[in-house]
């Protein structure tokens, strides 16, 4: 997958090895279940036949290519790096033959939350269960999300569940349950993928493409290890790491166009459009009823199809948010291109635990 | 792929818990400069990093902070439905157990609950039950 993903950057990047002063990539093997390389960043190296001055092997789960970027960005200002490169590329482990298993050791408590028969999607659930009686979100906002990111997706031609058309609030509610308030539509479907991006001061950008998309803001916040000790159930940090990309970039929520949420289950895109200040508090359910989200609506959202309907990519999956988010600022998004000057990516790893958001925007400030 | 129920490893700093839970007692650690009870157990204390700790037993009351009923368990080690939560203590602390006793729909968010516990192989874990709200 990494081999792929690699010849795709050098068959279309223009560019050759010495161009590029930085590497940074994400472990490989981790959500397969196969330990994580920690030394992927030399292997690249060799693979690419780069000798960089800054490089590294990071992980912060789905937060982890935004934070790439975040960290890429403060490199070459600080003088250390040119043009830094950042590659993703993941696999899921297969849910039916123990996966869900494998994913809970890895992300619960191994004493006090794995012997209670924790595992992701009930994990997710614990978050929308709490949103749901606090702030009043009906079930069918949460429908109403896979509805609108399958409603992207059948733009996409990427898209994993493209070919399965469109889905109804309907479909969503009489799928499968899975952990009360979700069923199977409310999850988003674990596949393969990958994508590399390269990070540059912009004038050098100018210099390989018309349209770069211009890093404006960004800002992180980590809060809990482990979900049982999150600081606020309705809300997980979100807000703190947007209002300091917003207060980098001079922007506010209003100016935001479109916007990429991590969507591993359908409560999240709501609890996101809040707490980053897209919707006010209680709102976001309501933002996804009346078709905001959707496309044609006020404020787009995952307009690829996201992790509910594009795919989830494993070790990659906060990857293809941020590659959608630059390619609608940059004009390359196809059939589902958007009218958007700025546009807000918004990544968490962990349980909602690692946030990172990035501001893009179509010209520099 | 286990089929028994998943049981935890005893460490020095945790040990006392599961232990106490064995002899049907709620036991967790407190700060003596600041008072407060945390948990997970460990050898100092979150909220002022004081590692003067104590054992206690707090009063196993608490409320379903959140919760879900999982249909479709990660292993056979689990039988469905089950009522997964996180119970905030009476003292403060939360913690994620299973709420039992009672039927998986008749729970909700602020459902008052006491601790109980559940005999695993050579140890027992804290679980929480419905209980009958009581005046204090």
């Amino acid at each position: 997958m990494q081999e792929l993903v690699l010849r795709h950057f050098v068959t279309n990047s223009g560019i050759g090895p010495n161009a590029v002063d930085g590497l940074l990539v994400c472990p490989a093997g981790m959500a397969g279940g196969q330990g994580a390389d920690v030394f992927n960043h030399e292997r690249i190296n060799d693979a690419l036949g780069i000798r960089p001055r800054f490089c590294e092997t990071i992980n912060v789960g789905g937060a982890t290519y935004t934070v790439m970027l975040t960290r890429a960005a403060t490199a070459i200002r600080a003088g250390l790096a040119d043009a830094v490169l950042c590659v993703g590329a993941g696999k899921f482990p297969k849910v039916g033959a123990g996966g869900a298993d494998l994913m809970a050791r890895m992300i619960s408590h191994p004493d006090f939350e794995y012997p209670y028969g924790s595992f992701i999607p009930a994990l997710y659930a614990l978050a929308a269960t709490r949103h749901m009686a606090e702030r009043g979100t009906p079930r069918e906002a949460l429908a109403a999300v896979a509805v609108t990111s399958r409603e992207w997706a059948l733009r996409h031609p990427d898209a994993l569940m493209r070919p399965a058309g469109p889905l109804t609030i309907e479909q969503v509610l009489d799928s499968r349950p899975i952990a009360s308030p979700f069923h199977l539509l409310d999850c988003s479907v674990p596949c393969e993928g990958g994508a590399a991006f390269l990070v540059m001061r912009g004038e050098l950008a100018r210099e390989l493409t018309q349209q770069p998309a211009y890093l404006l803001g960004f800002g992180e916040h980590h809060d809990h290890g482990n979900i049982s000790h999150a600081s606020d159930f309705a809300t997980m940090g979100a807000g703190v790491s947007a209002r300091t990309a917003f207060a980098m970039a001079g922007l506010a929520p209003s100016d935001v166009d479109i916007a990429q949420l991590y969507d591993a289950f359908s409560i999240n895109p709501i609890l996101l459009l809040e707490e980053t200040g897209l919707a006010e508090p209680g709102k976001g359910g309501h933002f996804y009823l009346n078709g905001a989200a959707a496309p044609d609506g006020v404020l787009p959202v995952n307009t690829y199809g996201g992790l509910l309907s594009f795919g989830h990519t494993g070790d990659a999956s906060g990857m293809s948010m941020l590659i959608e988010g630059a390619r609608q600022v940059m004009g390359q998004a196809g059939d589902r291109q958007v009218e958007a000057d700025i546009a807000l990516v918004h990544t968490y790893g962990g349980m909602m635990a690692d946030h990172s958001t990035v501001l893009l925007g179509r010209t520099a400030r | 792929m286990t089929t028994t129920a998943p049981v935890p490893t005893l460490y020095e700093d945790t040990a006392p818990y599961w232990r106490a839970a064995v002899e049907g007692r709620f036991a967790l650690p407190r700060c003596r400069a600041c008072r407060r009870f945390h948990h997970h157990p460990r050898a100092w204390c979150p909220y002022c990093w004081c590692t003067d700790l104590e054992w206690a037993e707090p009063s196993g009351r608490g409320i379903v902070l959140t919760y879900t009923t999982v249909h479709q368990p990660p292993s056979p080690a689990f039988t469905a439905p089950y009522v997964l939560a996180v119970i905030e203590l009476a003292e403060g602390p939360r913690m994620m157990a299973n709420v039992v006793d009672c039927a998986p729909d008749t729970v909700r968010v602020g459902t008052p609950v006491q601790v109980t516990f559940e005999p695993r192989g050579d140890v027992a874990i804290p679980q929480f039950r419905p209980r009958e709200e009581t005046p204090s």
